[in-house]
């Protein structure tokens, strides 16, 4: 991981066309302005990290049961 | 691209221990890859989509290398009345998927230990009908939608 230290209002580029600008710095926590195409994601990592975590809760090894639906699809 | 759940695949097999009414022709025939694996579990790549009448709507994403694995999905338009994850241009060339129509979208259900199930509808899993290759996608508008939107509920509703 690169590690650059930025004062407020400076600024990052990645590639030819990805900015992240320090904007605000509100006690520990830092503010950042994405600009980044259209194509490319940006999420936090918090997003991602709960969804390996989903993904874990949801393997299933051993018996396979499938919950119940309420009414709309009922089993003939 | 934006792509609204229309119909979603069957494959129906017998379950292991009975015997298989016709033999498959190709073995890799109806076998998921996702280059990227799931996250959390980035290293399988090979899945295949299992279903029966019995569980439908359910359908099983079973891993080629370990069939004792598996995950449990569900077509969301099954779960909720319009579901329209934005997917990124760059996946959507990832994916070659020329048209909305091209992908099927599948969600994974969790059993909580209570019982109640839930799906996951921010990450839905995006694969290409006709490649048979697919991604597990944070869409570009992930916020408007839950990691465990309720599928069904012990008590009421």
């Amino acid at each position: 991981m690169l590690v650059l230290a930025r004062k407020l209002n400076q600024q990052i580029v990645i590639g030819d066309d990805i900015y992240v600008k320090v904007v605000r710095m509100e006690g520990d926590v830092v503010k950042l302005g994405i600009q980044a195409p259209i194509s490319v994601p940006v999420h936090r990592q918090e997003v991602y990290d709960e969804i390996q975590k989903s993904n874990k809760a949801a393997l299933t090894s051993g018996p396979r049961s499938i919950p119940k639906l309420p009414d709309k699809n009922s089993r003939r | 691209m934006k792509c609204a759940e229309t119909t979603v695949i069957e494959e129906r097999r017998e379950e292991a221990s009975a015997p298989a009414r016709k033999p498959q022709a190709e073995p890799n025939k109806g076998v998921i890859t996702l280059p990227m694996g799931l996250l959390g579990f980035e290293q399988v790549k090979h899945y295949t989509l299992l279903g029966s009448a019995e569980e439908a709507p359910f359908l099983w994403l079973q891993m080629v290398e370990d069939p004792s694995l598996a995950f449990l999905v569900i077509s969301p338009s099954v779960v909720v009345n319009s579901y329209e994850p934005e997917i990124s241009d760059e996946e959507v060339k990832f994916l070659e998927l020329a048209d909305a129509k091209d992908a099927l979208i599948f969600n994974i259900v969790t059993v909580h230990a209570n019982g109640d199930a839930t799906v996951n509808l921010k990450g839905p899993i995006v694969v290409n009908r006709r490649t048979l290759i697919g991604k597990q996608v944070v869409p570009l508008n992930a916020a408007r939608y839950e990691l465990h939107h309720p599928v069904a509920a012990n008590s009421s509703n």
